[in-house]
């Protein structure tokens, strides 16, 4: 007995040193905590429909600990030099236990977060979601820019990890890509040359990509991740409760006693809980915990189980070993890179005796257009309150027809890209054979 | 816990309480076990991943030269960490790596031979081994007698191969002190 | 009021908890089904029957010293990590000469030379060591360049001999070679680069015409290099060189390079040697031929010679020469650290006070460390030294006179 006492108190001495001394403090406790302030108490019903979210940050979420986890062991297995690391992939194909499914589940869950992340981007657009509801304190178009970065981080970290396993896919998609780096103006020879650390792929990048890799862009997604959530949290939740709140029959307000707590020293204004007094929680809400967090957990098995499974069906590929003498034919980007790819084909211009290469053009300017482009429209975007958490708001309907149209060119030239080019970038039908590449037997 | 008990928000108005007291369902069981028994699944994964199945690793049987090529006296191996001793036509081989941790024991010639006892009698030696790591001190036939090692130096067996006649050293395989080649 | 909402959430809670439950067994399913592949790899059965042959064939005792799991050769001169004698477990055994493979004891002879723990596996015969199944070791699989040059290939081909593809990897190292034992076919077309007089138009090993292109290293380049468009059937470097080979201008309009008429089977060997022409990405120790000693000059070797067989003869024997020269002997030392011992029964009276005889019986200093560990002598050696040493002296003295 006296031995439990001794543990208890040992385990609160090194686990549990603070304990809360008021209703004040037990307050604090839970919104200074990152973890217990990730969900709030109560959720509305539309904040757990499937058909509001789809769950699509949550998946991009599992996916991200699908691959710290795969990745935190391949680190132990993959050795980043230009000698070995070709071998160490194929030791962990073959030689690895469970390298294979390791490998395989590794590269399908960043091949799903890209898409994942990009469509929940689209389903924000469509719903109007970036937009401010009737929280105090909310700032939902700085969210949108923070989902924005994370996506070019979650691209970013799909193509460093592109270079890693030294084959021909790897060498030539990196080769791509820094030069489209390398094709700003004035500082791109010299963002190229740092990226690379010299002028030539070799040790020097793959060290560079690797550490980017495993450490800097994790850490970035991390942090911005818990500032998304954060923020999501201080904007009021999810769009959707806006727009529940705007739906609540006038009578069924009760009138409710002004009492404000304040979120002591974390931000301004005051909590979104309170701020939420016009829905009606008995009706409308449930209890966090356990109703979302068995959702979250059931999405989690949902999205491992995907992934698994589509691991069994697609082994992870590994090309020829790096050869800088042999460009294969057609040597391509990742896929989720193919809509530039096919751009900056077609774009490089001539004006008078001046030629601009595709690749500023198509690699630089206009993906970057693009991204100010989204980060400055919340701000442009005037639509009123109540389209603000719906799906295709009559009032947005131009803007959501514009932008739909801007991701279908997208997905157009990703799948003209991906599926209907061939040696030589020409295009094939879906029903045309490509001409078979020799090989030396 | 204690937090929301005692604020209250912990109790709902009731609606939470018939499905907390039924029991739960054999279904819901299977799926809890279903859930911990994969997880275990996949930590045995991600840790059996990280036990190699092949290594790359020098053999533990290699050839040192023809035994007519090889200097009288002591010859250091510095790849193998390896003492390998001509005596005339008998040749016998001692392990550099200290009993103790491992560092590689330095081979020291002694200014004045010196007395030993061991088990055959007494001996005279002009040389011995000793530890730059913790100053263990064998002398020449690797019996420890100073400093922190537990154990003699090892002795590796030595063998003529057969097809090209050269010697053989077997990493694999220890061998008593009194162990000579005689070629 | 409130009743309808409660039934409206346990609708969804209970569907939840459902799917939660299905996808919990499920989950449970597709990890057991990762630990499938885990116990039952194409390898194991491979070995569990390679165990029951050499059980059935040379009893349990030593069907029980069998390795078990992945098997791998690594050589790391070369780079080489083979996993082929994971199933190939009889590779290097005696006795199963004729048993089916991949159980079959490997040609003996050619291993003696070119023992599998310096050589690996994939050096000489091709394929893809990394690899633990069979179709993918082989390396007949999508991005693997160097397919297994065997059998298979060879009837690919039409080979007359269906395992000669191989001999292409001899012939990296063994390049040089005028013939190669073993390598019929490198050998032919050695003889036909001979014959033919490719060298009258083609650089060759570093020697020869600059007509047409420089073949040193023809076997570097890569498939993409070449034009297949006129190639019927399967296009790979090795149908185009011996279709070029057979009719050059029918591949290429434009080419000098005469048609020799060269026999299909002509044709392969040459195309074999073209492309065997490498480089050789091995330790000089590999190469063969190579001599790491250093090789006396002429008149070292007469030098020698000479010492050994002139009157002076005993001191070299003796190793004396290794320090001392006699000059009168003809005896000269390879390093001059002594005095020439031509002189050495004055010196020693006037050195150490004491006759040659005397201190040679009972020397002091360096030479007393010298006589009694690496210079032994006897006592008929010492009187013969004694001996020579006067009649050194005495034809020193004529000498100088």
């Amino acid at each position: 007995m006296q031995l439990v006492e001794l543990t208890k108190k040992a385990y609160e001495k090194l686990i549990w040193t603070w304990k809360p001394g008021s209703e004040k403090e037990s307050g604090d406790a839970i919104v200074k905590n990152l973890l217990l302030h990730w969900f709030p108490n109560k959720v509305t019903k539309g904040s757990l429909s499937w058909s509001y979210s789809f769950y699509l940050g949550t998946i991009s979420f599992v996916l991200f600990m699908i691959l710290v986890g795969t990745g935190l062991v391949l680190m132990f297995l993959y050795v980043p030099s230009v000698e070995r690391a070709y071998s160490s992939v194929k030791d962990i194909e073959y030689v690895v236990s469970f390298g294979w499914l390791l490998r395989a589940m590794h590269r399908i869950a960043a091949h799903l977060m890209v898409a994942i992340v990009f469509l929940h981007m689209v389903r924000v657009f469509l719903t109007g979601a970036y937009k401010n509801g009737g929280a105090v304190g909310s700032n939902r178009p700085l969210n949108w820019i923070i989902g924005l970065s994370l996506l070019v981080v979650t691209l970013l970290l799909s193509f460093t990890g592109y270079l890693l396993p030294w084959d021909q896919l790897a060498y030539w998609a990196i080769t791509v890509g820094t030069n489209i780096a390398g094709s700003a103006p004035l500082v791109g020879e010299s963002i190229r040359n740092f990226l690379l650390g010299g002028t030539t792929i070799d040790q020097n990048a793959l060290i560079r990509f690797y550490v980017l890799h495993v450490f800097f862009l994790p850490l970035i997604v991390v942090f911005l991740f818990s500032w998304h959530m954060w923020r999501v949290r201080k904007d009021g939740g999810l769009a959707v409760v806006d727009r529940e709140a705007l739906n609540q029959k006038p009578e069924s307000i009760a009138p409710v006693k002004s009492k404000t707590y304040s979120l002591l020293g974390i931000t301004n204004g005051t909590t979104v809980h309170v701020q939420n007094r016009m829905i009606d929680e008995e009706r409308n809400s449930v209890p966090s915990t356990p109703h979302l967090v068995r959702r979250v957990w059931l999405v989690t098995l949902i999205t491992f189980l995907v992934v698994v499974a589509l691991s069994f069906v697609f082994r992870a590929p590994l090309e020829a070993p790096a050869n800088p003498s042999v460009t294969p034919n057609p040597a391509k980007a990742p896929w989720y890179f193919l809509w530039l790819q096919e751009i900056v084909t077609i774009t490089t211009i001539q004006i008078g005796s001046f030629t601009v290469n595709g690749a500023f053009i198509g690699g630089i300017l206009l993906p970057g257009l693009l991204m100010v482009l989204a980060i400055w429209w919340p701000y442009r975007d005037r639509s009123g309150i109540e389209s603000v958490g719906v799906w295709f708001a009559p009032e947005r309907r131009r803007q959501n027809w514009v932008f739909i149209g801007i991701c279908l060119l997208i997905i157009l030239f990703t799948i003209i890209g991906t599926f209907l080019r061939g040696p030589y970038w020409k295009f094939y039908w879906p029903w045309e054979t490509w001409p078979t590449m020799p090989v030396k037997f | 816990m204690k937090i929301f008990k005692r604020n209250g928000s912990w109790k709902e108005s009731g609606e939470n309480k018939p499905e907390v007291q039924t029991r739960r369902t054999f279904l819901e069981k299977l799926g809890l076990g279903g859930i911990l028994v994969g997880v275990a699944g996949i930590a045995f994964q991600s840790f059996r991943s990280l036990i190699p199945n092949v290594l790359y690793e020098p053999p533990k049987r290699f050839k040192i030269g023809q035994p007519a090529s090889l200097a009288d006296g002591v010859t250091f191996l510095e790849e193998k960490r390896l003492y390998v001793f001509k005596e005339g036509k008998s040749f016998y081989a001692i392990s550099g790596a200290c009993t103790h941790l491992g560092c590689t024991v330095k081979y020291t010639k002694l200014n004045q031979p010196k007395q030993i006892e061991t088990d055959d009698g007494k001996k005279t030696i002009n040389f011995e081994f000793h530890c730059p790591c913790h100053g263990s001190k064998f002398y020449s036939d690797g019996t420890n007698y100073a400093g922190p090692a537990p154990r003699p130096l090892h002795w590796y067996k030595l063998d003529v191969s057969p097809d090209d006649g050269q010697l053989i050293v077997d990493l694999g395989e220890e061998v008593e002190q009194n162990f000579r080649l005689t070629v | 009021m409130n009743h309808k909402t409660i039934e409206e959430k346990l609708e969804f809670v209970k569907k939840d908890k459902l799917f939660l439950s299905v996808s919990g067994i499920l989950f449970l399913l597709v990890t057991a089904f990762g630990f499938y592949d885990y116990y039952t790899p194409e390898w194991r059965s491979y070995q569990s029957e390679f165990r029951d042959l050499v059980d059935e064939k040379f009893g349990p005792e030593r069907a029980a010293s069998i390795p078990a799991g992945l098997q791998q050769t690594y050589v790391p001169e070369l780079n080489v990590a083979d996993r082929c004698i994971t199933c190939h477990q009889g590779a290097e055994w005696k006795g199963l000469e004729n048993a089916p493979q991949p159980f079959r004891t490997h040609p003996t002879e050619i291993l003696e030379k070119h023992p599998i723990s310096k050589y690996g596996c994939t050096t000489c015969h091709g394929g893809q060591g990394y690899a633990t199944e069979m179709q993918a070791a082989h390396g007949f699989v999508e991005h693997w360049e160097k397919p297994l040059l065997g059998k298979e290939l060879g009837e690919f081909y039409v080979m007359s001999d269906k395992k000669a593809l191989m001999q292409m990897n001899c012939n990296s190292c063994h390049r040089y070679d005028k013939q190669t034992k073993g390598a019929d076919d490198i050998n032919r077309a050695k003889q036909l680069v001979m014959e033919k007089g490719c060298r009258a138009c083609h650089v060759i090993n570093g020697r020869g015409g600059t007509v047409g292109p420089d073949l040193t290293f023809e076997g570097e380049k890569s498939p993409e290099q070449f034009n297949y468009e006129r190639i019927k059937g399967f296009k790979s470097e090795f149908s185009w060189q011996v279709a070029h080979l057979k009719n050059p201008k029918e591949l290429v309009p434009e080419s000098v390079m005469p048609n020799f008429n060269f026999s299909s089977a002509d044709a392969q060997a040459l195309a074999m040697l073209v492309m065997s022409w490498k480089k050789a990405n091995v330790p000089i120790d590999y190469i063969p031929g190579h001599n790491f000693r250093d090789i006396p000059t002429q008149e070292e070797k007469e030098k020698e010679e000479r010492m050994l067989k002139g009157p002076g003869a005993f001191f070299v024997k003796k190793n004396c020469f290794v320090c001392h020269s006699v000059s009168t002997l003809g005896i000269e030392a390879a390093a001059q650290i002594g005095p020439d011992l031509a002189l050495a029964v004055e010196d020693v009276q006037s050195r150490f006070g004491r006759t040659l005889d005397d201190f040679l019986a009972r020397p002091t200093g360096t030479m007393e460390v010298v006589l009694s560990t690496m210079i032994t002598l006897t006592e008929e050696e010492r009187k013969e030294a004694i001996e020579k040493l006067r009649h050194a002296y005495e034809l020193k003295q004529k000498e100088l006179k």
